[in-house]
């Protein structure tokens, strides 16, 4: 899904309050078995998203597409369509939030957060580098598939073009990235063993409270939803 | 040259393990979305492998030793881990698994090595994964189903089998990107 990015409040979170919550919506995702907290939950997150950040249209038909076809399937099988349409709830929950904290985190602010529970810097280094290059290598990937349209090869309807037509293109491009990134690394002076210093340390801010609060209040009460159903 | 395994990592290795992992990122990301929604067992790993298994028998062809899986695949589960814990821990269970392949063999020199790792990560995903959906998301369609499906071994083998038949095709497809890549003179790899 292609989101641009808007002003957003969930930006200036702080980093690490927003994987913590992540990782408890997935906890959520698995452990809720009621229809109505599943539901007060993708709404809640339905919302975030379409306030933090701009969703495409067509990215919306596209999961759109994906989840009825996830419940299509899942209900033909298992023969219970309000089962299955719990389902497709649940994989909204685990969805959404892995779409709302890459679009709302800056690369610094996740070095920051990573820092601040002192990982091993070659390992922050590793993980800035991932974080920072994935778009890239995904605009590679399309300017590859772009060319390859110009030629009048359609990559999306032959298969069998894609390992010479784009996966060999792309690793080419990847490999020459790696170069750059690395003589331009050590011309700067980057040591992966020394630890990292940062101008911007990572702090808990009055509106980090507000947040966390809110966060908790909506797992409260998503708690009491599968308590009493 | 070889690398022995008591010489220490440099910053080039750690940059070429970063891009291999957002390459591993970038198939996962393709082939998900269409493999997810089939609940089959072992239909994600079968879909990702012949594609991720290129990024990871360059990677090892490139670091050579031991701990370049677990460098590649180690922080994508990291990374991965902050969206869904249950991605890292299948994806913890293959690393340690193919790395025990690179310890036993010396290190990921040899295309044999990378052959065996790969298809023992891919695998080990499957199975670790299956594992996780009867455990974990027992009471969803998908636990449900792979609970049904985990006392009859003959879908589970055949899907394990199936999963490292896929990482095989990714590993040979890697090693012809690896050949042209050596030609080119943009990679030093043992062959």
């Amino acid at each position: 899904m292609s989101l641009a990015k808007l002003p957003q409040f969930l930006g200036s979170v702080n980093p690490l309050l927003k994987i913590v919550l992540s990782i408890a919506l997935t906890a959520c995702a698995f452990a809720l078995k009621s229809v109505g907290a599943n539901l007060l939950l993708v709404s809640v997150l339905l919302v975030l998203t379409f306030v933090s950040v701009r969703v495409e249209r067509k990215s919306v038909v596209g999961v759109g597409v994906f989840l009825l076809i996830f419940t299509g399937l899942t209900g033909t099988l298992s023969g219970d369509w309000g089962y299955a349409g719990l389902g497709a709830a649940r994989l909204l929950v685990l969805i959404l939030p892995a779409l709302l904290l890459p679009a709302t985190t800056a690369p610094g602010d996740l070095v920051r957060a990573f820092q601040a529970v002192r990982l091993p810097p070659f390992l922050v280094l590793s993980l800035m580098l991932t974080w920072r290059f994935l778009p890239v290598i995904q605009q590679e990937a399309q300017r590859i598939i772009e060319a390859n349209l110009l030629r009048g090869v359609d990559l999306a309807r032959r298969p069998g073009l894609w390992f010479s037509g784009l996966f060999t293109p792309l690793i080419f491009r990847i490999v020459s990235y790696a170069d750059d990134v690395t003589v331009g690394l050590e011309t700067r002076g980057y040591d992966p063993d020394s630890p990292r210093s940062t101008s911007q340390p990572l702090r808990w801010r009055p509106g980090d409270t507000l947040f966390a609060l809110g966060a908790a209040a909506l797992l409260f009460a998503v708690g009491g939803l599968e308590w009493t159903a | 040259m070889e690398k022995s395994m008591e010489q220490r990592w440099q910053l080039k290795d750690y940059v070429f393990a970063a891009l291999m992992t957002v390459g591993l990122a970038v198939t996962a990301k393709v082939t998900q979305p269409f493999a997810s929604a089939i609940p089959l067992p072992g239909a994600t790993t079968i879909a990702w492998a012949p594609f991720a298994a290129i990024f990871l028998t360059l990677g090892m062809a490139r670091l050579r030793r031991s701990g370049a899986v677990a460098l590649i695949a180690g922080v994508l589960a990291l990374i991965l881990g902050i969206i869904s814990w249950t991605i890292s821990a299948f994806l913890v269970a293959a690393l340690l698994a193919a790395e025990l392949v690179g310890l036993v063999s010396g290190g990921f020199a040899g295309k044999t090595t990378r052959l065996v790792a790969n298809m023992v990560f891919f695998a080990a995903t499957c199975l670790t994964g299956w594992f996780i959906g009867v455990t974990f998301l027992r009471g969803t369609p998908v636990g449900d189903l792979a609970a049904q499906w985990l006392t009859q071994p003959w879908v589970l083998v055949p899907a394990a089998m199936v999963s490292a038949l896929a990482g095989a095709v990714g590993w040979w497809l890697g090693e012809q990107i690896v050949f042209q890549l050596q030609r080119a003179g943009k990679l030093d790899v043992a062959r």
